[in-house]
């Protein structure tokens, strides 16, 4: 059999590589919407919640980052098992949601300290509750800076659902596994799936870099 | 007889364990403008802070009116809305543009109709001269310009009182001079004033009183007439070389 009869056979693999996308798609995005709220969320508790708040935002926020996603996951999937029935593409979602929102608590905590303290005296100055100067003055400042950020972070948890492949869910990692050993090619098979990813990832920095610009306050340099 | 609008009445505030204002007094008439000055940490912007409650004094009493400010959440709102409050660093909320960083306190705060509000905040940068800069962000502005949108912003609210923390000191000296001609405008206009600045030559101008603050008490107090022909204090004697 020669090169070009193995790469046809993993090239002609690439339509049922590609339908997995579509579901990789589904997690990150669903994943990357929980654990933006809830690291948006806690980013608040963190910076203007009372002590004990606090102190539950940066005990989560250590222990998350210091557990690996994998670990993370296996908890909660067998935890299911165990207690309640969690599928395995909702505890991939858990897991990725959870394991993000601790790294975007940070991001948001950091954004909204940039902001210095005299816009929301200005805003209190005027009358303003602290809630309203949190939601028209701090985030709509502090969002703009986070975006960068927020959008590695991102395509961190796009490469990261990969790991849904170790619970049988069929998304791209784990249809790249079924076409590596059916055509026996492994690296080749790896080489589309990772230039897949490549692809997903760069169409979004691309478009991340556009919102970014678009947000751009006038005049202001970062 | 004149009414006051401002009473402070022995005012303590200590950081930690400095001691900065010690029992402090002082009363602002209606339509007067106070021009206060004293070394640099003798507590002016803390008195300032103190009197719209970004700082919480530890004791003493403050009377707008004949009103008591006292430190429940609602009460405040209504209060701070009527003190203009100026500061050194403009603070312009810096992703909106001047139009809309003076109509956002009659926005949100007065629940004023966003089309009105546009309207009366185009009068009030007009009044600062800043109606040709509306749609322009305060990263775009000079910083005598910013100064003049911040001032626009605080008027917008129709406040009682303005209050003034060094509102010229952060900028360079060549653009000094069109802040201080918006502030005396504003004072013939008869807005009740209290101004932290060492421009001696606004204070001359504009001040029907000047208040020196020294070790966290008034000093001395005064026309500036007197201030500046027979200050009391040795430390003012300086003051009248400027
Ligand atoms: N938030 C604060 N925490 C601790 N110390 C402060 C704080 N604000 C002001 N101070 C201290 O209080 C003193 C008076 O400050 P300030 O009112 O800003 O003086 P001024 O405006 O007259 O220069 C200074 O010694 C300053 O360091
Ligand atoms: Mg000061």
């Amino acid at each position: 059999m020669g090169i070009s009869d193995k790469a046809y056979k993993v090239l002609s693999s690439i339509p049922y590589l590609l339908s997995g996308v579509g579901i990789t798609l589904e997690i990150t995005v669903i994943a990357l919407m929980l654990g933006t709220a809830i690291g948006l969320f806690l980013a608040l508790g963190r910076v203007y919640g009372n002590g004990v708040v606090r102190r539950f935002v940066i005990f989560y926020s250590r222990i998350i980052r210091s557990l690996p996603l994998l670990v993370i996951l296996f908890m909660l999937y067998f935890l299911g098992s165990e207690i309640i029935d969690i599928p395995a593409f909702w505890a991939v979602i858990l897991a990725l949601a959870i394991h993000t929102s601790a790294y975007q608590s940070e991001i948001f905590r950091g954004a909204i300290q940039s902001i210095s303290m005299g816009q929301m005296e200005a805003a209190l100055a005027l009358g303003m509750s602290k809630y309203q100067g949190i939601f028209a003055v701090i985030l709509p400042q502090s969002l703009r800076r986070a975006i960068p950020y927020w959008a590695n972070e991102a395509t961190i948890v796009l490469k990261d659902s990969a790991l849904a492949y170790v619970l049988g869910i069929t998304e791209l990692m784990r249809r790249g596994e079924y076409v590596s050993a059916r055509t026996s090619q492994p690296l080749l098979t790896y080489i589309v799936v990772g230039l897949i990813y490549l692809i997903l990832t760069y169409a979004f920095t691309k478009s991340m870099a556009r919102v970014e610009s678009r947000a751009r306050i006038p005049g202001l340099e970062r | 007889m004149s009414k006051s609008i401002l009473r402070v009445e022995n005012l303590y505030k200590k950081f930690k364990d400095t001691e900065v204002l010690k029992g402090l007094s002082i009363t602002v008439e209606e339509g007067e403008v106070v021009v206060i000055i004293g070394p640099s940490g003798t507590g002016k912007s803390t008195l300032l802070r103190c009197i719209n409650r970004l700082t919480e004094p530890d004791a003493g009493d403050i009377y707008l009116g004949d009103k008591k400010i006292e430190t429940g959440r609602s009460n405040l709102s209504k209060v701070r809305q009527q003190i203009g409050m100026v500061f050194q660093d403009f603070n312009l909320f810096n992703h909106l543009t001047s139009l809309q960083n003076v109509a956002i306190g009659p926005v949100k705060v007065k629940k004023m109709d966003k089309k009105k509000a546009l309207k009366s905040a185009m009068k009030e940068l007009e009044r600062v001269g800043m109606a040709d800069k509306a749609q322009n962000y305060p990263a775009e502005l000079s910083g005598g310009q910013k100064q003049r949108v911040a001032i626009a912003r605080a008027l917008a609210m129709d406040p009682k009182i303005m209050l003034f923390d060094e509102p010229t000191s952060a900028l360079d000296p060549e653009l000094i001079g069109e802040v201080l001609e918006v502030m005396k405008n504003l004072a013939m206009a008869g807005m009740t004033m209290m101004v932290v600045s060492h421009e001696m030559g606004f204070a001359r101008e504009a001040a029907d009183r000047i208040v020196f603050l020294e070790d966290g008490v008034v000093a001395e107090m005064g026309s500036p007439e007197k201030i500046f022909n027979n200050p009391e204090k040795s430390g003012l004697g300086s003051l009248s070389a400027k």
